[in-house]
């Protein structure tokens, strides 16, 4: 979230869009309902089910699964349309006035550029003057100033041609419109709520990038009761992502790539240079960031000699991929030795489970840490405990990996923080013991990585310099306490052997040591920020900076510099996180240079160019987004035909990552999460259980009477790549929608079930396609087709 | 002083914590349920389920909407339980307006269900006694609100003195008819004296898609079961008693001997 | 002369049998039913384990006391018709209290008032037996009917204990040798002949042996 949840309490409008969280989020939920209860503010719900959420609002549009940035789009067309955008914010806080390049365009699905396979991105660049920076035009008028660019783009998305590729009408479209456009006001503003309804998509990061040029339109960011929020479904998703991914090292700094065969070449990758004259540019920080980090992995070991040990650190193919469909396809074609699944149920979570219940049968070992035995650790059983569903899947005699389960603690029996979706870092303590053999998880890790170390120094191995180098100083080391491993995230100046303050004390001589740049500032000399309970609220905005600790910096809301205007003015004075006092900003802690007079640098620090991106580059299927059908389509594209689904969409190639069409399997496929359960793990649980015993097919009420289908019949949900059964749920809440003049159904999957628990049902994902978001990596879970017939 | 639990159905979500929550302090065995076409965890209360969120599809003007709304028991003023009930001491009226079970005076036979016009206790088969909310009386009891209140996260649901609640919730239909919902009301029925579980709903004059009765009364069958015929009763065992009595002083046994002999042969004109 | 040691049957085994296993099942559900009709009759709960004791038998007994009244009903339902004479008594029955014989008819081997306890228990026992079970699976049965059963029950007991009230003070204290008719199962032509004179004619019909 840029913002936070208490923060929402802040807004006037409510766009709840891509998530549900009255059903999935129903503790932040009371924030929303806050605003409305004390604010008045409106609630908008832009879903294909009509959900609990959608049952609180005061506006619910449905809308055909995966057509969101058309919706989007529309939004962004009738702001510019009807001059319901906040002028002034767009001229000062956003790329609109940057120039760019000649050559410039889109036309028929394509963005200029395209080479057949990808595209050549020269075109999509800002035209820069003699010293490198974008040339602009304030007054907004130039034909190829990124605000003209973009009035062109989105000429096409009418109400009318919104309501044909949504497949709502035209009129509920413009009400909709109407509501979150009273957050153009400049003392009006409103949030934008979403979660899995809009990551699950193939187009899934330009949709976010929707969102933002929304909120950027409207003023909306920076602002409390503004931003672009995202809802984290696990306690600490958001921690596991600061703390990196396959293509990330904590704090969002790039894992180095194979061609970058030295620290210089990496950080001269790897940290942007400053598009406009006067611009902060944070990131050019990189180097203070990476080589900190590097002291933490590595301590003394690490020198400036060595390069920090940057030839320790793994690195990835210059193309190379290994997010979640990439890996699962090399395991699929035996590229894998083993997998250590931990916190992690894959053959639940990821999408065709008929592939990857094959891929895991081709591992030589698999190791999985949890409370429970899951499917993941079962796989081998798949066949023998749902064979109805995997019957082409090998019996347990012909599969050779050798699978290790090991007792893992619960969330309850140990210490550490969760980052909630708020970004802040709160400090729990452990309530019980593990229970048995099981064991916390960092002792799982700390004793795997002391025998592979002993057993390399006994027997030797390849590549021992990234294990041996490894700086591992804990009290206990076989048990690391998770203190020390938060004082050693937050960093230490290595000179004085003092804890930091915050990473503006980051150095990139090698004299302090960082585990993750955003998280420095959480245990500090003064202790552990992250277990503070204070409950003061001196700005009476909710920011509460006494409650545990937020990244980056104690600060509450990113971007809090815009919402003042250039010269410091707030847009809204009632609602104002930080106010200039004549030598230093007040409030929150500013995202800012806390001492830099208001004009004296533009808003956005963190960008090169210091404005916010309408226009972002850098994303891989161009720099405004574009709607695209999902993989799977009842209808080709209305806007292009021949260009219908992302060009850019990433898909394998194996036997099952089979594709439906509209004439076998015409009906839109939805999966979600219910509140009565969490993934895949609740079912575990007596309590969940209870509230939820039985999987379930979400029918609408016109399909199913056709269908002569009552609700409590038992069905059987058919994609190309599975089939799932299960009694129907029949539901008007379910709407026929008319796409193009043609009726489109949508059918309703949670997901909660497998073959292991205290109720069991089908896994959802034996329908889901190996289809995948291009920029994140993240599978299409919604929007797919399938049939359906009674059984 | 009274209390009351008012449930602003307009800020429920349905996300049914009040139901574990009541799950887990009355440490209730948990069940597994059959799927009956809805979300609602089960079809109704059950002896170890005290708390059940009722959910409503309604079509109405062209567009649906989904009510959701918290059944349990409303502790009535005039409560039909306790008027139903023949245990002394079995069904208490709190001082607070609580009313609450004393499973130790129960002797299960199931009255206060027929006596209740909201339908709300329920017979056990294992223990054979009759089980519903209790408004967490143990927590009331110590100064806690009841567990529903404590884990509801959107405040639909809120607990204090009576008069407050009915305050706030007169309030809050103010504004929804300023909003437009002009059917708004509270729901604090009058034909069992008051409940001290009250709703704001939105469309006070449709109670029943919310699942609540029109009008709630304690049935007069039980009314007269409790009333006119225990005079009836105690007149006729009395008067019998007493009738016989006298009758047997006034002309004593119906015997022969008194009556003189008579010629067994005599006609019997 | 009617010798006092003729011994004329009256009840045979089986139907004092009927008869206690009624009486006795009657007064326990009675008893049981009362404590649970008035709180202030609660304490007669104690006398039978509390009132969670007999809730659990208070039904038993009264399906025992109405089987035996269909055992009874199929054994005295023929005999307990009304006759012409029957009706004649019941239109003077204050004569039989007021102890008038005289101006009253015959009666067979139940009177007319007999016939009517036996009617109105017959007819109360359904009432109890129909509401009873209602109010015995509380779960099981539509609201609408319990509300019913709730005041139908009582009320049919009322009646039914007050006409029992009234046949034990007949047995007992009324019309003495009765109670040895019920124990024993024999009466003497006496009293047979006066309290039912024409069953005795038929028995004397029957049996001219017992002529002197």
């Amino acid at each position: 979230m840029t913002n936070g949840w208490t923060d929402v309490a802040n807004a006037d409008v409510v766009l709840v869009m891509g998530g549900n969280p009255a059903e999935n989020h129903p503790v932040g939920f009371r924030f929303v309902m806050e605003a409305k209860r004390l604010r008045k503010a409106k609630i908008v719900c832009i879903d294909p089910r009509f959900t609990r959420t959608a049952a609180v609002s005061d506006c619910y549009v449905p809308i055909r699964s995966g057509t969101d940035i058309a919706f989007l789009g529309g939004l962004i067309h009738y702001a510019l349309e009807t001059g319901k955008y906040q002028r002034k914010y767009v001229e000062q806080h956003t790329n609109a006035s940057f120039l760019i390049a000649e050559g410039f365009g889109f036309e028929g699905g394509h963005f200029s550029g395209w080479q057949g396979t990808k595209y050549d991105k020269t075109t999509w660049q800002y035209e820069l003057d003699a010293q490198g920076h974008a040339k602009t035009d304030p007054k907004l008028e130039h034909p190829r100033c990124v605000f003209q660019l973009m009035k062109t783009h989105y000429q096409r998305y009418t109400p009318a041609q919104v309501a044909e590729i949504c497949g709502c009408t035209a009129e509920e479209f413009v009400k909709a419109a109407e509501l979150i456009t009273i957050a153009a006001a400049e003392d009006k503003s409103g949030t934008v709520l979403y979660a899995l309804g809009w990551t699950h998509h193939s187009h899934a990061v330009q949709l976010i990038h929707a969102a933002a040029m929304v909120q950027l339109l409207m003023g909306n960011i920076g602002m409390p009761g503004g931003g672009v929020n995202a809802q984290r479904g696990h306690a600490n998703i958001q921690g596991s992502t600061d703390m990196g991914a396959w293509n990330m090292l904590p704090g969002y700094l790039k894992i180095p790539r194979a061609n970058q065969t030295d620290i210089d070449e990496y950080l001269k990758a790897t940290t942007p240079k400053s598009l406009a004259a006067k611009s902060l540019n944070y990131w050019g920080n990189t180097p203070k960031f990476f080589k900190s980090l590097m002291k933490a992995y590595y301590g003394k070991n690490a020198t400036v000699e060595n390069g920090f040990g940057y030839d320790w650190l793994p690195k990835i193919s210059e193309t190379g991929d290994h997010s979640w469909g990439a890996f699962f396809d090399d395991m699929y074609h035996g590229k894998l030795e083993g997998l250590i699944s931990f916190g992690m149920n894959p053959i639940a979570n990821g999408p065709n489970t008929g592939k990857m219940l094959t891929a895991l049968s081709k591992l030589k070992w698999l190791i999985v840490a949890e409370n429970f035995e899951t499917e993941t650790a079962a796989f081998w059983r798949a066949k023998e405990l749902a064979e109805k569903y995997y019957a082409k899947i090998p019996e347990a005699s012909q599969i050779q990996t050798e699978v290790f389960l090991l007792p893992a603690s619960n969330f309850a029996e140990k210490d550490g923080a969760f980052v909630n979706s708020s970004r802040w870092l709160q400090w729990k303590e452990a309530a019980l013991d593990p229970p048995g053999a099981a064991k916390r998880d960092q002792e799982i890790l700390s004793k795997l990585f002391l025998e592979i170390r002993r057993l390399y120094k006994k027997d030797g191995g390849a590549n021992p310099a990234p294990l041996m180098n490894m700086q591992w100083d804990y009290a206990r080391p076989e048990l690391p306490l998770l203190s020390e491993v938060a004082r050693e995230v937050n960093g230490v100046d290595l000179t004085t052997i003092k804890q930091l303050n915050g990473f503006g004390e980051l150095k990139d001589d090698g004299t302090t040591a960082c585990g993750n740049w955003i998280y420095s500032g959480s245990w500090t000399e003064a202790g552990n920020m992250m277990a503070r309970r204070g409950q003061g609220d001196p700005t009476g905005l909710g920011l509460y900076p006494q409650w545990a600790w937020s990244w980056p910096a104690n600060r509450r809301i990113l971007y809090n510099r815009a919402s003042a205007d250039e010269n410091g003015k707030p847009w809204d004075e009632t609602r104002a996180p930080l106010k200039w006092d004549g030598e230093r900003w007040r409030g929150d802690v500013p995202d800012y240079k806390a001492d830099a007079e208001p004009g004296s640098l533009p808003a956005f620090i963190m960008l090169p160019e210091g404005v916010a991106r309408l226009f972002a580059p850098d994303l891989v299927e161009g720099p405004f987004p574009e709607h695209y059908e999902p993989a799977e389509s009842p209808v080709l594209n209305p806007l292009h035909p021949l260009v219908s689904s992302n060009p850019m969409l990433k898909r394998y190639s194996s036997a099952p990552d089979k594709f439906g069409e509209a004439k076998d399997f015409p009906y839109v496929a939805i999966t979600y999460r219910l509140t009565e359960h969490f993934h895949y793990w609740t079912k575990h649980t007596s309590s969940s259980a209870e509230l939820q015993s039985n999987f379930f097919v979400e029918l609408p009420a016109e399909l199913a009477a056709a269908k002569g289908i009552a609700s409590g019949d038992m069905i059987r949900v058919r994609s190309a790549r599975g089939h799932v059964e299960g009694p129907a749920l029949v539901t008007k809440r379910l709407r026929t929608l008319k796409v193009k003049g043609e009726k489109v159904y949508q059918i309703g999957l949670p997901i909660h079930w497998g073959f292991v628990g205290k109720v069991t049902g089908p896994l959802i994902n034996n329908l889901t396609p190996s289809a995948y978001d291009p920029n994140s990596g993240t599978p299409e879970y919604k929007g797919f087709l399938v049939n359906v017939e009674k059984i | 002083m009274l209390v009351a639990k008012l449930i602003d159905t307009t800020l429920c979500i349905g996300c049914k914590a009040c139901e574990v929550a009541c799950q887990e302090w009355n440490d209730q065995e948990y069940t597994l349920g059959t799927f009956d076409g809805s979300y609602q965890t089960m079809a109704d209360l059950a002896p170890n389920f005290w708390n059940l969120i009722k959910f409503n599809e309604i079509e109405k003007d062209g567009g649906t909407s989904w009510l959701m709304s918290k059944y349990q028991c409303m502790h009535c003023a005039d409560a039909g339980c306790i008027a139903a009930c023949p245990a002394p001491g079995a069904i208490v009226q709190l001082a607070n307006g609580t009313v609450d079970f004393a499973h130790d005076n129960c002797i299960g036979c199931g009255y206060c269900i027929t006596g209740c016009p909201f339908d709300i206790p329920r017979l056990s088969p294992k223990t054979k006694k009759v089980y519903k909310c209790s408004l967490c009386s143990d927590r009331t009891a110590v100064g806690l609100e009841p567990a529903c209140i404590k884990t509801c996260p959107t405040n639909c649901l809120t607990f204090g003195e009576r008069d407050e609640m009915l305050r706030v919730a007169e309030a809050k239909t103010v504004e929804l008819r300023a909003d437009g919902h002009k059917d708004a009301g509270i729901y604090n029925p009058a034909g069992v004296g008051g409940t001290n579980v009250i709703y704001v709903l939105k469309d006070a004059k449709a109670p029943e898609s919310y699942g609540l009765p029109r009008d709630p009364t304690i049935p007069w069958t039980v009314q007269l079961w409790k009333g006119p015929m225990k005079w009836l009763g105690s007149f006729a065992f009395i008067g019998a008693v007493l009738g016989t009595f006298f009758h047997y002083v006034i002309y004593g046994p119906q015997d022969p001997e008194l009556h003189g002999h008579k010629d067994e042969e005599a006609p019997h004109d | 002369m009617i010798s006092p040691e003729i011994r004329i049957p009256r009840f045979d085994a089986y139907e004092r049998v009927m008869h206690w296993m009624s009486a006795l099942s009657f007064v326990y559900a009675a008893l049981t039913g009362l404590a649970i009709w008035s709180p202030k009759l609660y304490w007669l709960a104690a006398l039978s384990g509390g009132g969670f004791v007999i809730r659990g038998t208070h039904p038993w007994a009264g399906v025992i006391f109405t089987a035996v009244m269909g055992w009874m009903f199929a054994r005295w339902a023929k005999t307990m018709g009304l006759d012409a004479d029957d009706r004649v008594w019941l239109g003077k029955m204050e004569k039989y209290a007021t102890h008038k014989h005289d101006e009253l008819p015959e009666s067979g081997r139940f009177n007319a008032g007999q016939k009517m306890l036996f009617w109105s228990q017959v007819l109360t026992a359904l009432g109890l037996l129909g509401s009873g079970v209602v109010l015995w699976f509380p779960e099981s049965a539509p609201r609408t009917l319990r509300l019913a059963a709730i005041a139908l029950h009582p009320l049919a007991a009322i009646g039914s204990i007050a006409g029992i009230i009234v046949h034990v003070y007949m047995g007992v204290a009324a019309v003495p040798q009765s109670m040895r008719a019920m124990l024993r199962g024999y009466v003497v032509p006496e009293w047979a002949r006066f309290h039912h004179a024409k069953w005795y004619r038929e028995w004397r019909d029957a049996n001219t042996l017992q002529k002197p």
